[in-house]
């Protein structure tokens, strides 16, 4: 079978070739396999319930893998891999991950299509700037939710008055913080051992995560840290050393792809053959042992619009149905908190990821871009509709139909959706509660989604 | 239709074979080519331009109407010598700043840059803060840009601002920032001379900022 260091042998074998040849590749490649599998877009239609669809995503990625393999960015090489060695890769990869350890252990294991068993939720700000002194009550509003699995943090740009440059000696320091005061942050959320799925967000570059990564700064065996690929199909030596590093460690760990839909591989079907075929990328380059995925389109910068949401459906069913990998479905919403359009947005994207096979790790919001924009309700809707919709058998038909409604609310405001209100302004920073208003207007959106089949009732009882 | 409709329609709807047939009729007809890029190459590019803010297109669909406009401007370029000083836009430093390893958004920059007529010279990603300025100096461009994907690598544009001031050189020079979790606040904020939410948009204040700089002489 293929290790790490199987596959950094073959970054150095092979011709070179340029970037620009191997972007223009993925591109005709991705058009050339969605037609040979016949995979259309179905807006009508934005959780389908085609498994056969599913399927065919599955083998059309695996063939377009073969075609492209990983493009090595410091070697300008292509680095390629046989259907068999696909499938090898496919069939030892981790059935379930393992995070934090006692009464906070998390298994994770692979989740089905229509999957009756709750989605393990990894709640996230998912990189949203903040000043210093708010982070760590910004982390606790994520670390308190009952329904957090695993939580992580924002990142701050500003450490001390100095901005956090990467490359810097202030990215080291900010990093360390920034592991820190995660753990600081779960202690007064109430729950110490709490596990964080990925430990650094503040610094970009590798010798400044390593720098962090020590349990005396309080990260823990079974915590865990994410790799990005780079779009579309890259990596490179920076995010390899990450991977040199946590082989050697108890730290689990993540691969992260977000191809860009409407980027180099085309529309909504090509990406999302190119998005599942990310999920071999990390096995092979990133030896992951779970998988995340956030895929975006590249003008709206979300992943709720109609296209999106299909795609995200599409290729978390393939993977369900064709592997038994441990796999999450980011969020990316394009309102902001305390909306009633992003109560939609979050329901929308739960209900298609849940029922298409996913985890769920909520919540990029506004674009992912205003300061201190992002809370822990986003996530806590995200959780509770994900919960609601697996423990009330939803299925795909029956969550097609409801996106497609929520969309006929949302989707025409999405270019100019509202950036929502701050965190100061949605929470009570001395309590670190959720203000009256925010509550208020979730429970208004819940009791449309009771007339829509969601009963929010079986968060407590599942009898 | 006239000819230049038609080039903007070959542009338009990537038909390689209409393109290179039109170019060369522009040279058998001695049409005059400088008209045949503003209103046929240009005004396509424009419209590609359009087309992909709207998604109709995509990247691939992009960079194929580049490339079927740089052949028809191979085929020009012959009669285009002596004109070619009132043909260019402008010049333009363009990069992903230090740290940052995304540069999609940058290259489609790029392209409809190009398409307008700017000279690019593209540093790449992860380019150093200091090398935005080496390279200013040497080519000396009418405009630096430079973009980010990561809100973490973002902090390093206002250093290439910085270091302009620091040398003199700064009011010698547009520079234009961009990218995701750029916001025009926060380029104001900085000092930037102009700030682009989207590709279409960026060469839109790319063209102002030569218009600026040279009313300003």
């Amino acid at each position: 079978m293929i290790d790490f260091w199987d596959f950094m042998r073959r970054t150095e074998t092979g011709q070179i070739i340029k970037e620009e040849e191997y972007d223009r590749k993925v591109g005709a490649a991705a058009a050339e396999v969605v037609e040979k599998y016949g995979i259309s877009y179905t807006p009508d239609d934005p959780v389908p319930s085609d498994d056969g669809l599913a399927d065919r995503v599955f083998e059309g990625a695996v063939e377009l893998f073969e075609r492209l393999g990983v493009f090595v960015i410091d070697t300008r090489k292509v680095v390629r891999f046989t259907r068999d060695e696909i499938m090898e890769v496919l069939s030892a990869a981790p059935q379930h991950v393992v995070y934090g350890s006692g009464n906070e252990r998390v298994l994770v294991p692979a989740r089905g299509v229509e999957d009756s068993r709750d989605p393990v939720v990894f709640f996230s700000a998912v990189g949203t700037p903040f000043p210093e002194e708010d982070f760590v009550k910004v982390c606790m509003s994520y670390a308190q939710e009952p329904l957090a699995d695993t939580f992580s943090g924002p990142l701050i740009t500003s450490y001390r008055g100095m901005p956090v440059t990467s490359g810097s000696p202030v990215e080291v320091e900010a990093g360390i913080w920034n592991v820190v005061k995660l753990r600081e942050a779960a202690q007064f959320a109430g729950r110490p051992d709490i596990p964080i799925h990925n430990f650094m967000s503040v610094a970009e570059r590798t010798d400044a995560t390593i720098a962090a990564a020590r349990p005396e700064f309080g990260v823990r065996d079974n915590d865990g840290l994410f790799t990005a690929a780079i779009a579309e199909m890259k990596v490179d030596f920076e995010r390899l050393k990450r991977i040199a590093f946590l082989l050697h460690t108890p730290y689990v760990i993540g691969g992260l792809y977000g191809p860009l839909m409407g980027g180099y591989s085309g529309g909504p079907a090509a990406t999302a053959l190119i998005l599942v075929a990310h999920f071999f990328l990390g096995l092979f380059a990133f030896r992951a042992q779970r998988h995340n995925a956030f895929p975006i389109n590249i003008n709206q910068v979300c992943n709720t619009t109609r296209e999106m949401l299909w795609l995200v459906s599409v290729t978390g069913q393939a993977l369900a149905k064709n592997t038994h990998l441990v796999s999450a479905s980011n969020a990316f919403m394009a309102s902001g908190p305390c909306t009633e359009m992003i109560t939609y947005e979050l329901t929308a994207h739960s209900l298609a990821s849940t029922v298409s096979g996913w985890h769920l790790n909520p919540s990029a919001v506004a674009r992912n871009r205003y300061p201190s924009h992002a809370t822990g309700m986003e996530a806590r809707i995200h959780a509770e509709v994900g919960h609601v919709a697996a423990r009330a058998g939803i299925t795909r038909k029956d969550a097609s139909k409801i996106v497609h409604a929520l969309l006929e609310k949302y989707e025409k405001q999405i270019p100019n959706a509202p950036k929502g209100k701050s965190f100061r302004e949605c929470y009570d920073i001395e309590t670190v509660r959720p203000g009256d208003e925010y509550l208020r207007l979730w429970e208004s959106t819940k009791k449309t989604l009771q007339g829509m089949g969601l009963d929010f009732r079986l968060l407590y009882d599942r009898s | 239709m006239e000819v230049f409709d038609r080039i903007y329609e070959g542009i338009v709807n990537r038909d390689r074979e209409v393109i290179v047939a039109l170019s060369k009729e522009i040279i058998e007809k001695q049409i005059d080519p400088v008209q045949a890029i503003e209103q046929g190459f240009k005004r396509g590019m424009e419209k590609i331009g359009d087309m992909f803010a709207d998604l109709e297109i995509f990247i691939p669909d992009m960079i194929t109407a580049a490339d079927i406009m740089n052949e028809g401007l191979a085929i020009l370029r012959p009669v285009l010598k002596e004109k070619s000083g009132e043909m260019l836009t402008g010049k333009i430093l363009l990069g992903t700043i230090q740290g940052d390893v995304h540069e999609i958004g940058k290259n489609i920059v790029k392209v409809l840059l190009e398409g307008s007529g700017f000279e690019v010279i593209d540093l790449g990603r992860d380019v150093d803060v200091l090398t935005f300025i080496d390279k200013y100096q040497e080519l000396r461009p009418d405009i630096i840009g430079v973009s980010a994907l990561m809100t973490t690598t973002m902090v390093n544009i206002p250093r290439v601002i910085e270091n302009l001031k620091s040398l003199g050189i700064r009011d010698e020079v547009k520079v234009m920032v961009g990218g995701a979790p750029v916001l025009p606040e926060w380029a104001e904020e900085i000092g930037a001379d102009g700030y682009g939410d989207s590709a279409r948009e960026a060469v839109k204040v790319a063209k102002k900022l030569i218009a600026e700089k040279r009313g300003s002489r």
